[in-house]
């Protein structure tokens, strides 16, 4: 019973398909949106770390684990932009304040920054540049 | 020469300083007086509103706006950001508020440097404060609107205080626990004295979410007259001029995004659309086949124009043969 009907819609929506040429891309035609074009911006990704790079907790966390944090933000500069962008995905979650929880995030992204520039090796995760 | 007697206090205070709770910022700022600020500025001219209750964040903000040209009271603000539960208002809703209201909401990078440069532009700034402890906070707005760096003094509209001076040290602690947090309210089209490219493209994104459309196009034009290759502020140019029908200049903003970014899928596609919508059809039909040719994550908008198009050109021959 439910063969032939499953037929016959099938039947319908390729002939309608074949006939109305191809119907679909024109739900999707639009002007692409300033804010969409905004969040695809790789180079916003990059300042955002190297912002956090800059901030009072972050320079004290790379002076306890002797980084210079010059050479630090030059390594970073030469990251490819999907490193950068798991390094920016994980600032949304360290919060200004230094609470407790927010400590953690800082020393975690800390540590993410220099693993992946090589300078420590703490997550199997990442890839060292050198 | 300093004698013996004289060093020792000194040097007693400095390590007080240094060990008991530092305010690295002013420190600086207080020893190399930056050259690029007067040593003292006041900006008389911004308007008071002393704040009733809990209601500081409504208060601070009016005297902002007002400074921008925007004549609002504490009252009608506070529905826009006061939650009453919390006896305050979040940093995130006087951010959207301000842009309520009309001006760009501008986040400064936590600097007193910047700060106190932008109280020298003319742009008094709202700051959050904690005037209590880390674990016992105490949350405040107020409003930078002045500073003497000889006296080691900043000028504040806080409270019931129409100009409260304040220690630059101690306002930095204050200040730092609060997680050095400062907005301007712009008026569109005027630049921050400390403008970043990225945080003002990303405000004035923000902004155009508002639909003051036409504010939100002078706001891209500034940015680009300090960035002209900014490729989101040609976009949000050609955007809002778009909204507001202006075709011409869409497409001119366009074609510019198109050359200064060669690869952007984006840039090609909202030419096509605005060519097409122009009637200009093999000028469109080029740009569409660009977008689609580049591909990326916008591809299936890219089709979607393209299809678009040859659809209208196929209608339009039809027109003109039937005529």
């Amino acid at each position: 019973m439910k063969n032939p009907i499953k037929r016959f819609t099938s039947h319908v929506l390729i002939v309608s398909i074949l006939t109305l040429g191809s119907p679909l891309p024109y739900a999707n035609a639009a002007m692409v949106g300033t804010a969409q074009v905004a969040t695809e911006n790789a180079q916003s990704d990059r300042e955002r770390v190297l912002a956090f790079m800059e901030r009072d907790d972050m320079q004290q966390q790379f002076q306890s684990l002797g980084v210079d944090t010059q050479t630090a933000k030059q390594r970073v500069a030469a990251l490819s932009d999907a490193e950068i962008a798991s390094i920016a995905g994980k600032l949304d979650m360290a919060p200004a304040g230094a609470g407790l929880v927010g400590a953690v995030v800082t020393v975690f992204v800390v540590l993410l920054i220099t693993d992946i520039i090589g300078l420590t090796r703490v997550f199997p995760f990442t890839r060292s540049l050198r | 020469m300093l004698t013996r007697l004289q060093t020792t206090p000194i040097a007693i205070t400095l390590a007080l300083l240094l060990t008991a709770c530092a305010a690295p910022q002013s420190r600086n700022l207080l020893r190399d007086q930056p050259a690029h600020i007067p040593s003292r500025f006041e900006l008389t001219q911004t308007p008071f509103h002393p704040q009733e209750r809990y209601q500081c964040g409504p208060a601070a903000l009016a005297m902002a706006l007002g400074a921008a040209g925007v004549d609002i009271e504490p009252e009608q603000i506070v529905p826009q950001v006061y939650l009453p539960e919390r006896q305050g208002s979040l940093q995130v809703e006087m951010l959207a508020s301000a842009r309520r209201n009309q001006t760009i909401a501008y986040e400064l990078a936590p600097v007193i440097d910047d700060l106190l440069t932008e109280v020298a532009a003319g742009n008094p700034a709202v700051v959050l404060q904690n005037l209590g402890l880390s674990w016992s906070p105490r949350w405040h707005y107020a409003v930078v609107v002045g500073y003497d760096l000889a006296a080691g003094e900043i000028l504040l509209r806080s409270g019931l205080e129409q100009r409260q001076i304040m220690r630059l040290h101690n306002f930095e602690h204050t200040w730092a626990r609060s997680g050095h947090w400062a907005m301007l309210t712009l008026p569109p089209g005027q630049l921050p004295a400390t403008a970043k490219e990225e945080t003002f493209t990303q405000a004035a994104v923000a902004f155009e979410a508002t639909g003051f459309n036409a504010s939100a196009r002078a706001t891209y034009a500034a940015a680009l007259s300090r960035w002209p290759k900014n490729f989101t502020a040609r976009m949000g140019l050609g955007n809002t001029a778009y909204a507001l029908n202006d075709l011409d200049a869409a497409a001119a903003a366009f074609r510019q995004a198109g050359i200064d970014h060669p690869d952007a899928t984006a840039a090609h596609n909202n030419l096509a659309h605005v060519l097409h919508q122009q009637q200009h059809f093999e000028e469109a039909l080029t740009s569409a086949r660009q977008a689609v040719a580049l591909g990326g994550p916008l591809e299936d908008t890219a089709r979607g124009t393209l299809a678009e198009i040859e659809a209208s050109m196929t209608t339009h021959s039809i027109q003109q043969r039937a005529r």
